[in-house]
């Protein structure tokens, strides 16, 4: 069993680096993260520097948890294509010939998809910290731009990780729709929509709920101040993690029981 | 290798494979026959694990598929002529299932050398034509030397050298002792190619006999005997319990018995004959019959 999850997994990999699709998201991720993180940072620091008191001090890669929000998206539509692809072009079909075991398929394409979006995340994190700090440092934004080592190593893991829940998420939701427009209308949904929805509510209760959705839960976990409701995600970084971890439970497990229940 | 065991397939009402039990034997090639709708591909997949039964079972080598472990290396199966994936390299496509398996890459340069797809090997699927999708196709089936070989429709879109060499490469992994399973709409492919014949129409078994068989038992395979006592010989034959018709003046027709039994008796009953020859129906003939009548069954709800 566990031979036959290495051996789909090492074939995953091969068709993921196979497609031209692949490299382009990827590339797109990461320009977006150091486009968006250089302007959270910019602006940041403005504020940093008009509003605080003498001393305040911006860290580099405080932005790049903010620009998770955004660059996920990037990297959600490569996760999706890594199971939608194959529905549209009849290729599950040749997967499943090739390992008919349901959960291995899901299994296997989750191990390679979360290794390299954690990747993703924090080369892309550390590239636009760095971006941040070069870009930044220069007196025009008061000189407030700050490089502590262990933040940033903490911001760009998180940043990863996220990116890797996300993702093995949106192959859950995937492999539960099928289609690429169903998957990215759900996952836009979970991600975005539905929270900022519940946001508007403006009732307590709807309030909770947005904020232990993914996109707010990745936030508390990666300890961000957020900036769409007004203050911090009011419960701690583990929790924020547990409620990730079970996002991606509930889609992979609704993913898993379609691959098993329905006709390829 | 291949054992269906009342093998059914219900989409809501509609039952798309009905009852099917019959074995498959390596060595022959199966011909896999039935008009567009009548549950071939169904079939095939059920057999793959790709669709769930209704009812019954399908085993290869006595394994449900999804119990197979490195199921490309006991079967080897073509289902469509689509890309498995626009963007992606046959040989990329390849060498993945091979990973997936357990199979040694470099038999991806072996089979897209013996598929002739060699010079295409490094463009993008979504770039080849249909007959080189298929070439692609097959050369799947063959990557991990399976013994049991299924290929729907696997002459679509190909050339004529492209059909010869499909022939050629059923006969020759049946001769090998592999269980080689074709579904096809060309009969006179069919007719070159199979063994054996699985018929099947809205679902049901029609027929599952040797091909010399399906095709002795049209009404089309008949003897033509010539001679001047039509009459007489048509009333010899008939009382020996062949059916046969003096179909004019000099000439009568006997259907279901060899040319050497009409000869026979035709000596015996010391009749002259002026010629005696046996007729064969072509495949396209034998099975437009069978089908036919299991249209008849459909309508009437009887049994096949």
């Amino acid at each position: 069993m566990t031979s036959t999850l290495w051996r789909a997994a090492w074939a995953e990999w091969g068709k993921l680096w196979s497609v031209r699709s692949t490299w382009w998201c990827l590339a797109g991720a990461a320009a977006l993260m150091v486009l968006t993180a250089v302007t959270l940072a910019a602006a940041a620091a403005t504020d940093a520097v008009r509003d605080g008191a003498p001393g305040v001090r911006v860290t580099a890669s405080e932005s790049v948890v903010s620009a998770t929000s955004f660059v996920q998206f990037a990297l959600v539509a490569l996760a999706m294509l890594a199971i939608t692809a194959e529905y549209s072009s009849g290729g599950i079909r040749v997967t499943l010939l090739a390992t008919p075991v349901r959960g291995l398929v899901l299994a296997a394409k989750a191990l390679v998809v979360a290794p390299v979006m954690f990747a993703a995340g924090v080369l892309s994190g550390a590239v636009a910290t760095a971006a941040v700090y070069l870009v930044l440092q220069a007196d025009a934004f008061g000189g407030v731009v700050v490089l502590p080592f262990g933040e940033v190593v903490r911001d760009v893991a998180g940043a990863g990780a996220f990116f890797a829940l996300v993702s093995v998420m949106t192959l859950g939701v995937g492999a539960a729709m099928r289609s690429a427009a169903g998957t990215l209308t759900v996952v836009f949904m979970l991600l975005l929509g539905l929270p900022l929805v519940l946001l508007m509510t403006g009732s307590q209760a709807a309030l909770d709920a947005s904020l232990r959705m993914p996109t707010f839960a990745g936030l508390a976990f990666m300890g961000s101040v957020d900036n769409l409701t007004g203050g911090p995600v009011p419960y701690p970084a583990g929790e924020g993690l547990a409620w990730l971890l079970a996002w991606t439970a509930a889609a992979l497990a609704a993913g898993y029981t379609v691959l098993r229940r329905r006709d390829a | 290798m291949i054992s269906l065991d009342g093998l059914t397939k219900r989409y809501g009402d509609r039952t798309a494979v009905d009852d099917l039990s019959l074995e498959l034997r390596p060595g022959t090639v199966t011909g896999f026959l039935g008009p567009n709708g009548a549950g071939k591909s169904t079939t095939m997949r059920l057999v793959l694990g790709l669709d769930r039964p209704s009812a019954g079972t399908a085993l290869i080598g006595g394994l449900p598929y999804h119990r197979i472990r490195n199921p490309l290396r006991t079967v080897g199966a073509l289902l469509d002529a689509r890309a498995p994936h626009p963007g992606r390299s046959g040989r990329a496509h390849l060498t993945a299932l091979a990973r997936s398996n357990g199979i040694p890459v470099r038999r991806v340069a072996e089979v897209l050398e013996s598929v002739g797809m060699a010079g295409a090997a490094g463009r993008r699927a979504g770039a080849l034509s249909l007959g080189m999708n298929q070439r692609l196709g097959i050369a799947a089936a063959l990557l991990g030397d399976p013994e049991v070989l299924l290929f729907d429709e696997p002459v679509n879109g190909l050339d004529p050298d492209g059909v010869r060499w499909v022939r050629q490469l059923m006969r020759s992994l049946a001769a090998e002792g592999r269980t080689v399973f074709v579904s096809s709409h060309l009969m006179s492919e069919m007719q070159l190619t199979a063994d054996h014949l699985v018929v099947i129409g809205k679902g049901r078994l029609i027929a599952d006999a040797p091909l010399a068989e399906v095709i002795g038992r049209s009404s089309l395979t008949a003897v033509l005997a010539r001679t001047p006592h039509a009459g007489e010989l048509a009333e010899r034959l008939r009382a020996a319990g062949i059916a046969a018709e003096r179909v004019a003046e000099n000439e009568v027709v006997a259907t279901g018995a060899p040319v050497e039994r009409v000869g026979d008796l035709a000596h015996e009953a010391g009749i002259r004959l002026h010629g005696l020859r046996a007729r064969e129906a072509s495949l396209e003939q034998a099975y437009q019959e069978l089908t036919e009548s299991s249209v008849e069954y459909g309508t009437t709800g009887a049994g096949a």
